[in-house]
């Protein structure tokens, strides 16, 4: 079978390397328009922040004599009926199956002045690759004050990162609020409270209609409400745009991407595929690459015809039951990648409409500490969630509904945990009862050491001796000691109890 | 040193690996033949744990077996002498062979058998039986790390350091070991790490272990079970995202450190919260943490260290193996104050996997494979290499060709109960019945032992002389304090006379000490080379570590090698080999009939299957029998109620286990410790499926649905 990938990117290259490891037979040839080895693009808001180091990015990639990668070539033009598709070279390559894992591209809204016939101005920049981040860190040592054009989850990401390297930032966003595809108002206000005390000035319902500059160079932009901001540095997080240029061409069925079907094939050419950002699924793209690596898995299966990612067992394979890749995993969690905002929704949040279905809503408001907890839950599963400002509560969420794991009865006790009891462990003399061990290696209780302190026994190395007490991990030894300082009995209190044991 | 004065004599505890150092003074007349006391010992520094303290009970266990016990038609046992049982089983294997081939019999080993004894059964499966058919109850515990340590690092031996190293590390990362309750004494070397706040632990419970983090001694991470692996993938990403890395050691001693990098550029800690639970800003402080406390970045040291409830899982190989990466990354191994080490469970679990019971193995940690391996083992033993069999499979699979046309008819078994502790026990014990013989040898009637054909009674522990490797590659010395009872015989007179029996009349000395020095040539030139020690440095008191090759004469002494990998691996080109690996996830995933994940584990009071421990009165009286931890919201969704019973449901059976209340397991897992027979046989609900590079089965890690004892569907069958 020759498969040709169009794209090198995270899904294309995940999709490149499973299907030559997993189909014996499969020949492929990838397309790569980037010069540069597959990279995690996730990523790219780090290096702007400077928390990751550029050159920890990059992915694993196809190495096998079955695939041919062709680094920095794009593809030209795909031929439906030829089965073939020509690269920019004029090469021609033939295939069975073709898959396209085009990509996005960032959006550029129409903003007078901020291009030339070069490419956008100095100091104007959108973050969809590597070389965006190298030019967004090259214009930051001129750079005092920056704009960020969208509070979505890339433009707060940016935002932050920007911010946490000392530049002034203003985030201008179109919407009343940020992050409206996922935030309600609550959660938008405790968000962006956050972001100012991280020094992000967050500025809505407006959008950017000008920019002006000095000899080719950005000096800052005009707001449609007609307020100056001046700046050095404008990022444009405004979204992405599948990338669908060859399919519409080849005569692909395209909406806003490439529509597929569940089985992620268009619906003109049943061997042709699409996956990643460029692909519009029926249940809708969300531009995420948890969901993008999902397709690049259910496609390998698909054309191997076994599941790719169920654990190889020396065992029998048990007949009839289903494999753990069918297990539902959900792809929709939203993770804000910012230092200091802590902010994850996933399924049903922000302002949804539920319609018929029957929710349960439960939500924890706490702006004063910049905490908003809110979960929605629906016949005993969690189908949404919105956390701000709680971190521990948000991963423990969001592995519950990755799983699709039953709720507490209470959905309360998804955002409020108990206080743990006090265990012996940490526990004073003081706190124990007769009946609490005190020794976890011997099962020696309290009363077991009172009883040899009245039998005479004044030191931990009597007690020691006579219970076995201290003699494992040695880690009770200290309270020991204290409950024979404690002891009411006889002479004890006399004596000074050693905290730990003596030599011997 | 405090040499013990006569008539103490100075031995090690019985059970785990720690092989606590203990002296047994007998006591002539009294109820117990001996009183056992704590002995100073750099491992143990005089403790002991409860197990230990009443170790002397076993030796007079009310139900000790101390005859031959017979098969009789009406399914019972009746006694005989040493001459007809061992008559008897050598007729049934003589005939079954002669029917169906060497490979018509097996043999079953274990983890808790001396040196000596794994060696000579080893030897006596291929060159007595013939058969390829070998493998042992370790293949549950180590394979895991021993498969990873091995690609990786060119070497298994455990700790390739001595524990007390620990005490100076300004990080320890603890993965999947509850050492508080599994080998306490192991506690009293995290006391510096704990009062420098850099103990890490990483375990779904907040574990009597676990619970050693809290106050600022260091952080507990509790992750989705199973996703041990995504924690790693993550802390490695953090530590080259970061600039973390001690390039200088990548470049100078290890391969691979690209493709390792690609892989765990997957794995950026939001992502990976998403998976495993941890949340994303505690996996970077862990990994920050780990890497100030590496010598490269100034620090005192870290070590990372795995045990089984990261091991035994589907991925339990590449999980390690993510753990060596971390560590080499961090230029961990090799450093003296540093390193990496699987904890070794069983109380000869290092010496039991490195002289020729695992399936592929001869001794000296060779490869049976490997054919200079083969000429040389074959030249120890007298025989042509060529008669040598090929390597077996691994446990589980073992089991499963029980009955099969090619598959073993006749099962010996050595020290070990699988039907309580092996996967899918209700699937192992139909498969010993489908045995034509079953002999187990034993010093109580243990589960498996009571389902035999014939019983040959044993003796243990304090009635046995012999060497035992402990989990930091240390040798030690078994010594006799006591008479064993009249009837009982040790393995190595039984396979000597079985071997008599079956033909062969030398070669099998039931003499330890002369087995030890056949065992000590036959590891020369291997990885585990334990020529060059003596039983005489060994009485000595010697501090020896394997490797300790033999030198020539007029030379001095090998010293041992406390400290392995300090100026090479044990790999063709001296370097460790980063090894990408990926994660998948448990075999059997939670899903909506069975959406919890049980894990299963050890307490305190009991070991293993607990052969030993259910005999002991006071244990008995701390840990009764099963039970199953649960979080009170759990139990509040699902009526259960502290102290009453539930049942709980798998793919693999079902099980019944008393509730037991806690908040420190995550409310998506339930907890159930192993060591019972029956229905509350934990092992009745575990998987089979295996690791594709260990053989190793899933026990840590099975989609389970928990009810009331009392409701509906909570009636079990048996």
């Amino acid at each position: 079978m020759r498969v040709v990938v169009i794209g090198h990117g995270m899904v294309g290259s995940r999709f490149a390397a499973d299907l030559v490891e997993q189909h014996p037979s499969a020949h492929l040839t990838v397309l790569a328009r980037e010069p540069h080895a597959p990279y995690n693009r996730v990523l790219l808001s780090s290096v702007v922040s400077g928390r990751t180091d550029p050159s920890t990015l990059a992915l694993p990639q196809v190495e096998s004599q079955r695939a041919r990668v062709l680094t920095g070539v794009p593809a030209g033009r795909i031929d439906l009926d030829g089965h073939t598709v020509t690269d920019a070279n004029g090469e021609v390559h033939p295939w069975h199956r073709l898959v396209l894992a085009t990509g996005s591209q960032a959006r550029i809204p129409d903003i007078h002045g901020i291009a030339n016939p070069r490419g956008l101005l100095p100091g104007i920049c959108v973050l969809k690759d590597l070389d965006d981040a190298h030019r967004i860190m090259a214009a930051l040592p001129r750079s005092r004050q920056a704009v960020v054009l969208g509070a979505g989850v890339l433009g707060l990401e940016v935002a932050t990162g920007l911010a946490s390297r000392g530049l002034g930032v203003t985030v201008v966003h179109h919407s009343g609020r940020v992050m409206e595809r996922q935030l309600g108002a609550a959660a938008a206000q405790v968000a962006t409270s956050r972001l100012r005390e991280l020094g992000v000035r967050v500025v809505t319902n407006t959008s950017v209609a000008a920019v002006t500059d000095r000899r080719g160079a950005l000096t800052g932009l005009t707001l449609t409400d007609g307020t100056h901001l001046p700046c050095e540095l404008l990022v444009m997080c405004a979204g992405t745009i599948p990338e669908t240029t060859l399919a519409r061409s080849a005569g692909l069925p395209c909406d806003r991407g490439i529509l597929v079907g569940d089985d992620l094939r268009s619906p003109a050419a049943d061997d042709v595929f699409a996956i990643g950002d460029c692909a519009q699924p029926p249940e809708g793209a969300t531009g995420l690459v948890a969901q993008g690596w999902r397709q690049s898995s259910r496609l390998v299966e698909l054309l191997t015809g076994h599941p790719a990612t169920v654990a190889p067992s020396a065992g029998e394979p048990s007949a009839g039951e289903p494999s753990g890749s069918e297990t539902p995993d959900l792809t929709d969690v939203v993770r804000v990648k910012a230092p200091g905002l802590d902010l994850v929704t996933m399924g049903l949040s922000g302002q949804v409409d539920h319609g018929e279905r029957e929710v349960r809503t439960v939500r924890l408001s706490d702006p004063a500490i910049g905490r908003h907890v809110e979960v929605v839950v629906s016949q005993g599963l969690l189908v949404g969630a919105t956390v701000v400002g709680d971190q521990q509560c948000a991963s423990e969420l969001s592995a519950l509904y990755t799983r699709m794991l039953p709720v507490p009865r209470d959905p309360a006790h998804l955002i409020v945990r108990p206080l743990a009891t006090v265990r012996a462990s940490s526990a004073t003399a003081a706190d124990l009862t007769d009946d609490d061990t005190v020794c976890r290696c011997n099962s020696v209780t309290k009363a077991r050491i009172v009883r040899a302190v009245n039998e005479g026994c004044t030191t931990v190395d009597g007690v020691s001796r006579a219970t076995r007490a201290s003699t494992g991990c040695g880690d009770c030894a200290r309270l020991v000691g204290d409950i024979i300082r404690d002891c009411p009995t006889g002479n004890a209190n006399r004596i000074p109890a050693l905290a730990g044991r003596s030599e011997g | 040193m405090t040499a013990p004065t006569p008539p103490g004599v100075a031995t090690h505890c019985p059970y785990c690996a720690l092989q606590c150092a203990q002296t047994l003074t007998p006591t002539p007349g009294d109820r117990l033949p001996v009183e056992v006391d704590g002995r100073d010992f750099p491992t143990n520094r005089g403790g002991l744990c409860q197990k230990g303290w009443t170790s002397a009970e076993v030796l007079r266990a009310s139900d000790r077996i101390t005859t031959p016990l017979l098969r009789t038609a009406d399914g019972g046992f009746r006694e005989a002498d040493w001459d007809e049982a061992l008559d008897l089983v050598a007729d049934r294997l003589r005939h079954l062979r002669r029917q169906h081939g060497p490979d018509a019999v097996a043999v079953f080993g274990g983890g808790g058998l001396t040196n000596e004894k794994v060696y000579a059964l080893g030897k006596f499966a291929r060159v007595v039986l013939g058969t390829r058919f070998i493998d042992y109850n370790g293949r549950f515990c180590m394979s895991s790390a021993a498969a990873a340590s091995n690609r990786g690092l060119g070497m298994d031996r455990g700790l390739p350091f001595p524990l007390t190293d620990l005490n100076g590390a300004d990080a320890v990362l603890l993965l999947g070991s509850n050492v508080a309750v599994t080998m306490p004494p192991f506690v009293q070397h995290l006391a510096g790490v704990r009062s420098r706040g850099g103990l890490v632990v990483v375990d779904p419970r907040e574990s009597a272990t676990a619970s050693l983090t809290r106050d600022g001694q260091g952080i507990h991470l509790a992750p989705v079970p199973g996703s041990d692996l995504v924690v790693l993938l993550a802390l490695t990403h953090v530590v080259l995202a970061e600039g973390l890395a001690d390039q200088a050691y990548l470049t100078g001693r290890t391969t691979g450190i690209d493709e390792v990098a690609r892989s765990v550029a997957e794995w950026w800690p939001e992502r990976a919260e998403s998976l495993c639970g941890v949340a994303a800003d505690d996996l970077r402080r862990t990994a920050r943490l780990l890497a100030a406390a590496s010598p490269n970045r100034g620090g005192a040291g870290a070590y990372v260290l795995t045990g089984r409830g990261v091991e035994q899982l589907t991925q339990g190989t590449a999980t390690v193996q993510a753990a060596i990466n971390l560590s080499l990354a961090l230029g961990l191994v090799g450093r003296p104050g540093s390193g990496f080490g699987p904890l070794t469970g069983q109380g000869n679990g290092q010496g039991g996997r490195e002289h020729g019971q695992k399936c592929d193995q001869l001794p000296g940690y060779r490869s049976i494979s490997d054919p200079a391996a083969r000429a040389h083992v074959a030249a120890v033993w007298g025989v042509d290499p060529d008669t040598l069999p090929g390597p077996g499979v691994p446990a589980v699979r073992l089991f499963e060709l029980i009955g099969e046309p090619r598959g073993p008819r006749a099962l010996l078994v050595h020290g070990s109960n699988v039907i309580v502790s092996a996967p899918n026990a209700t699937a192992v014990r139909a498969a010993l019945g489908r045995l034509d013989l079953l002999v187990v040898a034993d010093f109580v009637p243990s589960e498996t032992a009571l389902l035999a054909d014939v019983i040959l009674p044993v003796t243990q522990w304090a009635e046995e002389e012999g060497t035992m490797t402990n989990l930091e590659g240390r040798v030690l010395r078994r010594r006799a304090a006591v008479d064993p009872p009249a009837g009982a015989r040790s393995e190595l007179w039984l396979l000597r006379e079985l071997a008599r029996r079956l033909g062969v009349t030398t070669g099998f000395p039931d003499d330890p000490r002369s087995i030890f020095e056949e065992l000590a040539r036959a590891s020369a030139g291997g990885v585990a080379d334990y020529s060059g020690i003596t039983w005489e440095r060994l009485d000595a008191g010697e501090q020896v570590h394997w490797p300790c090759p033999a030198t020539g004469d007029g030379e001095d002494d090998h010293p041992g090698t406390p400290r392995a990998f300090l100026e090479r691996f044990p790999t063709p080109d001296g370097r460790a080999r980063m090894i990408a690996v990926r994660h998948h996830g448990p075999a059997d995933d939670v899903r909506a009939d069975a959406p919890l994940h049980l894990v299963t584990g050890r307490v305190l009071q009991q070991y293993q299957s607990g052969a030993q421990t259910r005999r002991v009165a006071e244990l008995n009286a701390a840990q009764p029998g099963p039970f199953v931890e649960v979080h009170p919201v759990l139990a509040d969704r699902l009526g259960l109620v502290e102290g009453e019973d539930a049942v709980l449901t798998t793919r693999r059976g079902q099980a019944i286990a008393e509730v037991r209340l806690s908040d420190g397991i995550r409310p998506d897992t339930v907890f159930m410790p192993f060591h019972w027979p029956g229905l509350g046989s934990a092992n009745r609900l575990t998987q089979d499926a295996t690791d594709p590079i260990s053989g190793m089965p899933e026990f840590k890690v099975t989609a389970v649905r928990i009810e009331p004892a009392g409701a509906p569907d909570g009636v079990i069958s048996a």
